[in-house]
């Protein structure tokens, strides 16, 4: 993902007028985030807090260019929803949606190949990039601009890290929930190539969790091309072996690397500061 | 979902799947014909180990033998069916699997030459892994028929390789799991055993599912019966990271829950009532941080919980987020202070 991505104007919400799309409108509106349009099929015509709304993207390319999309379209069709932003060239998406299907996601993935498209979530809480822009349901007013960047897989997590960085007086130019679901857009090694390409970002948290093996290969990117210190944190130490702990992501499978405190070793071996909780991991950037 | 095994291998048959001829058995049905395999239906694996599996020889002994794998729990869970098989004169026991790449967003065909209860002592390097498109179902099955060192299976196999497929994604699978996959005798190639689970977020466009589930709940799960300290909170990364910020703190954490993003004030009382039945809690942590929750309906539900439970443990709350001042207000009514994160309940908790 180049940078320019997370600063382009103009941002549009698929899905503009169910409750949460409404309700999420509002607070990014106050933000400042610059929304221009939004789409829900058959509401064309309507409008939102003054935003108006069209039947599709197409239809709002006719007026304006688009930077960003935000969509909370419902699980049945949010599929249909990332493919419409695919198809119209829009540089960053960010789905909000929970509960999309896994082979949905495939499909997604396969069609997100060799698009111009970058795709965070689904089942996320989305991008703040403090005092610049909010795109998704992060509780912004817990963050203060600065030159930590936080990426994580866990929506309420990323805002318990925001908000004790916030307290103890550390500033963040990222926040990036990635999604807990088994298959998502944008992965953690995106999210760091990021971070080690922005200038004004000095140091990176990582926030993962029990469960697949995504922290592993985080680890060895970090190692052969992150310069910035890194500080991590990997949720689910006291989770039993063989059990599911809430939301797909987070399964604990038999295999001994996926464990917290496995992935934890790892991480330390390769140069990474660790904690064993988030109270302890914000103590460590301190 | 996890499904059992009955209910695996009765959608293994919709897509043509071989599998070995078998009867539902319930209390009270008439006695399945020996000789004859009885499987204890149940979520868990280890079942065979523990004595959930038995091959009938002698009628006589169907009634005794079905009795008692009835009145067996395996791992907490006691079944309430059996599966009834045909006794397979087995060749040789291989394992095959189709599951889901998390990292590469792709199907996978994995396979080994030597299947059966001892597959998880294989080092992972051992096992064959391929993409599984629907275009490659021929090609993989050749290769897995090399692999196997089966070549006069190698039609079946392309056959049951293109079979897997279509059943995996039609059936919204996220794991599909035939160990062993048995070649017989007679050279039939039958899935022996089989695990799989579905995708619940799927559900919407799959009517027929109709399974027996198994209680567990992947949003409460005890941690310690004999803990000291129950959690409350929402998102799997933050419930996790409240019971490990418990454990770092020197303290015994009871149980994870997640109350989710859609919890109701009903929901969240039901919660307690599940505390409760920990005999050593004697202190609650309450961890929100609203994105979607309302930290106003979660103070509403703390209040319930109050009135409704006399010997209700200590509270210690910290809610942040939507609607936080709202419901700061409705627990100031009540005496009830907030705490402004997680460190401060426990510090409160440790040394108050």
């Amino acid at each position: 993902m180049d940078k320019s991505i997370f600063t382009g104007k103009n941002v549009i919400i698929q899905g503009i007028t169910g409750k949460n799309g409404q309700f999420h409108t509002r607070n990014m509106l106050a933000y400042g985030t610059h929304i221009v349009a939004g789409t829900s099929p058959g509401k064309g015509g309507t409008a939102v807090e003054d935003i108006p709304v069209y039947n599709t993207i197409a239809d709002i390319q006719k007026d304006h260019s688009i930077d960003a999309s935000v969509i909370f379209v419902p699980a049945p069709h949010a599929r249909g929803a990332i493919f419409e932003a695919i198809e119209a060239k829009i540089p960053l998406i960010v789905c909000i949606t929970e509960h999309i299907p896994v082979h949905d996601m495939i499909a997604v993935r396969a069609r997100l190949k060799g698009s111009k498209s970058s795709l965070i979530g689904p089942n996320c809480p989305g991008v703040l990039t403090p005092g610049n822009q909010l795109l998704g349901i992060i509780p912004a007013a817990l963050s203060t601009p600065g030159d930590i960047a936080v990426v994580s897989r866990s929506g309420t997590l990323t805002y318990e890290a925001m908000d004790l960085l916030t307290k103890a007086g550390y500033g963040q130019k990222y926040i990036i929930g990635i999604g807990g679901d088994m298959v998502r857009g944008s992965g953690f090694i995106d999210c760091l190539a990021l971070f080690e390409s922005d200038p004004e970002v000095k140091r990176i948290v990582m926030i993962g969790e029990i469960g697949g093996t995504d922290e592993i290969a985080a680890a060895d990117y970090i190692c052969r091309s992150i310069t910035k210190p890194v500080y991590a944190y990997i949720a689910g130490h006291s989770a039993p072996v063989g059990v599911q702990m809430g939301h797909a992501g987070a399964i604990l499978g038999t295999n001994n690397l996926e464990s917290a405190a496995s992935k934890t070793a790892y991480l330390k071996k390769a140069g990474i500061t660790t904690a064993d909780s988030i109270t302890e991991l914000v103590k460590r950037v301190q | 979902m996890n499904l059992l095994e009955y209910e695996a291998k009765g959608i293994l048959r919709e897509f043509n799947i071989p599998t070995p001829n078998g009867i539902i058995y319930r209390s009270g049905d008439a006695f399945p014909k020996a000789p004859i395999v009885l499987k204890s239906q149940v979520h868990t694996g280890g079942r065979g180990k523990a004595g959930g599996v038995v091959v009938v020889r002698d009628q006589q002994e169907v009634e005794h033998v079905s009795r008692d794998i009835l009145r067996l729990e395996i791992k907490g869970e006691k079944p309430q069916t059996l599966l009834a098989e045909e006794v397979l004169d087995i060749a040789h026991e291989y394992y095959l699997s189709v599951l889901i790449d998390r990292s590469s967003a792709q199907i996978e065909l994995v396979a080994h030459r030597e299947g059966g209860i001892e597959v998880e002592s294989h080092d992972a390097s051992e096992f064959l892994r391929k993409p599984l498109t629907s275009a490659n179902a021929n090609e993989l099955g050749e290769t897995l028929a090399e692999y196997y060192d089966l070549p006069s299976q190698t039609f079946a196999l392309q056959e049951l390789v293109a079979n897997l497929y279509t059943c995996f994604t039609k059936s919204d699978a996220i794991l599909l799991e035939i160990n062993p996959l048995v070649v017989t005798r007679d050279e039939r190639l039958v899935a022996g055993d089989c695990k799989m689970t579905l995708d619940t977020d799927a559900s919407y466009r799959h009517p027929e599912w109709q399974f027996e589930q198994s209680a567990a709940d992947a949003n409460f799960v005890t941690l310690n019966q004999h803990g000291t300290v129950a959690t409350i909170a929402n998102g799997a990364g933050l419930a996790m990271a409240t019971v490990d910020a418990v454990t770092e703190a020197g303290l015994t954490p009871a149980n994870f829950l997640d109350i989710g993003g859609g919890a109701s004030v009903e929901g969240i009382v039901a919660s307690f009532q599940k505390i409760m039945e920990f005999p050593k809690v004697n202190a609650i942590i309450i961890n929100i941080f609203g994105g979607i929750v309302r930290c106003d309906d979660v103070a509403t539900a703390i209040l319930a919980a109050k009135q409704q439970f006399h010997h209700l443990p200590q509270l210690y709350v910290r809610l942040s987020g939507n609607r936080s001042s709202e419901a700061t207000e409705l627990l100031a009514k009540e005496q009830l202070a907030l705490y402004p994160d997680l460190p401060a309940c426990l510090a409160e908790l440790v040394h108050g």
